[in-house]
């Protein structure tokens, strides 16, 4: 394959690393990279992983080119459809989703990967930027037995301190059984996945932790492109860089118009 | 007294499809961001001058949720996403309204939205949820309550039940009976079917009853209390089996919105307005307003 990896080339490889055969993965149609990373999972380790693919179980191993749609609501992506997920019932069928994963975006993600996708400002009737709505992260990201935050854009805006409005929880305020005080499972997310590189969260502290930076990338970059302190950079790994055969499953197969690159 | 009684045809022309449509009222359009509006009652509704509505649109609603903010019928809008993805990615209108405090939003989550749906069904004052503890959606919608549940003790919210007056929808087929068929997943429409007082829905095909008792188990909406026939009836949306978005009309629309958000002026959205929705006076007028050309190269495998 021609031409180094890019940035959201490397984060779809990072999602589908992380993936395992047998899970339960929900594809939306405004996440591009999620959309990948899932894709590739599915055709190099996934037989047995279930893609939802705009509202439908489907199975792509078979198709040659998995086009891309603009629209979850896209009739020609429901034709490799084995059922439907009507939506009322997707919303109200929990108990299969602990073996799911979930990718979820945000206007704000915060220290303690909270995020915010309601709007920025202090008054909520008179927000200064009204987000888009929460749509179904607050869910998602309880009900999924791991969920993941994906921004591509790494900025100082996006990755804050403190989110203004908290749509999907994370580690809450990072105090010790945040979650568990309110009746919810330990895990918040297991990560924040960005152009520039991938955070974990300490285990003691919930804090996000630079577990990676992608080929290419500094660590001076991501601490000047971030809104919380990113802490000291040791026991940082490199992202593991894209494979040729990733790569050209990527470029042939589930983003031929290129919207990664 | 032995008169011969007969079965009732349920069909209706488009302007008696908003019949019992008033200020204040709740109503509820169905589809999924950029599919099955029923976007030929909307610009009917538009076309009415209904005032202070309280909009249920879909758990994730599109642009014809903003366009009835546009056009100042909504005072209230139920639910968990406005936009059109990539073509709008936040309604432009609803952007606005919120901003300036004209809308409220019942700030929700699209499993809220269902549980409060089901409420609705249900006759109950409220279903209870566990997503959604710790966040801030209970601050900011004051509506929705924490609590502890009787048996457990565990947290959980209380989502009011969505009481709809009544429901529009668009579906691909029914019968003169009100025995609707979708095509594709139907996404939400039959929880608002379920939560609603009444159901009126929009179709582009009147079939025989006995087409439908072909296949009884492809009938979703068993009993809408009126049909309009109105093919074409989503566009700018898509039409599963029938017709894709028309993505240029879609971006029409979000750029005069856009321009009101932006700018303050409402000359724009008010030209479109105008031209597409208050000008026209039915849908077929629409239609050629929008032009023949423009609508039938509207084909889902080109």
């Amino acid at each position: 394959m021609n031409g180094a990896p890019t940035a959201k080339e490397v984060m779809a490889v990072a999602i589908a690393n992380d993936l395992e055969d047998g899970q339960w993965v929900e594809v939306g149609a405004n996440l591009p990279v999620p959309r990948a990373g899932a894709l590739l999972a599915h055709l190099t380790h996934g037989p047995n992983m279930t893609v939802m693919l705009a509202m439908t179980k489907a199975y792509l191993r078979d198709v040659p080119v998995i086009e891309e749609f603009a629209f979850i609501t896209d009739v020609a992506a429901t034709r490799w459809a084995e059922a439907y997920y009507p939506h009322d019932r997707l919303l109200s069928e929990m108990r299969f989703r602990r073996k799911g994963v979930f990718f979820s975006g945000g206007i704000q993600i915060d220290r303690f990967g909270n995020s915010n996708l309601i709007g920025i400002g202090h008054d909520p009737r008179r927000l200064d930027l009204r987000g888009p709505g929460g749509i179904g992260t607050c869910n998602a990201t309880l009900q999924n037995g791991c969920y993941h935050l994906v921004t591509t854009s790494h900025s100082p805006r996006v990755l804050v301190e403190r989110c203004d409005y908290i749509s999907a929880l994370g580690y809450g305020d990072g105090t010790p059984g945040f979650r568990e005080r309110y009746g919810l499972g330990a895990n918040g997310p297991a990560s924040i996945i960005t152009p520039l590189c991938v955070f974990g969260f300490d285990a003691e502290t919930r804090a996000a932790r630079l577990k990676s930076i992608h080929p290419g990338v500094t660590l001076a970059q991501v601490r000047e492109q971030t809104g919380f302190e990113v802490g000291s950079g040791r026991d940082v790994a490199d992202t593991v860089a894209p494979t040729q055969e990733q790569l050209e499953l990527l470029r042939t197969r589930i983003d031929v118009k290129g919207s990664l690159r | 007294m032995s008169t011969a009684a007969e079965r009732r045809s349920v069909i209706v022309d488009e302007r008696a499809a908003i019949d019992g449509v008033q200020d204040g009222m709740t109503i509820a359009i169905g589809g999924f961001i950029n599919a099955a509006h029923p976007m030929a009652i909307v610009r009917q509704i538009v076309r009415s001058g209904a005032r202070d509505l309280t909009v249920v649109g879909a758990a994730s609603s599109g642009l014809e949720v903003d366009m009835l903010i546009a056009a100042g019928c909504a005072r209230t809008v139920i639910s968990a996403y406005v936009g059109a993805e990539g073509l709008a990615p936040i309604g432009p209108a609803f952007r606005r309204a919120a901003q300036t405090g004209e809308l409220d939003v019942f700030e929700l989550d699209e499993a809220h939205y269902y549980a409060g749906l089901r409420a609705s069904a249900q006759r109950l004052p409220f279903n209870p949820w566990r997503a959604g503890v710790g966040t801030s959606y209970p601050d900011v919608n004051p509506r929705l309550e924490t609590f502890a549940d009787p048996l457990n003790g565990e947290l959980l919210i209380a989502v009011p039940a969505i009481e709809i007056d009544i429901a529009f929808l668009h579906a691909a087929i029914s019968d003169r009976y009100g025995n609707v068929q979708h095509a594709g997943s139907g996404y939400g429409d039959r929880a608002l079917h379920a939560a609603a007082d009444r159901t009126v829905v929009q179709v582009e095909l009147i079939v025989s009853n006995e087409q439908i008792r072909q296949n009884p188990a492809a009938t979703t909406i068993p009993g809408a209390d009126a049909i309009v026939r109105v093919p074409y009836g989503a566009h700018p949306f898509a039409s599963h089996g029938y017709y894709p978005a028309d993505e240029a009309h879609i971006r029409e629309y979000a750029a005069a919105a856009t321009d009101w958000l932006k700018t303050g002026s409402r000359s724009r959205l008010d030209d479109y307005l105008e031209r597409y929705v208050r000008g026209p006076a039915d849908h077929v007028e629409y239609l050629e307003r929008v032009g023949v050309r423009q609508v039938l190269a509207l084909s889902e495998y080109a």
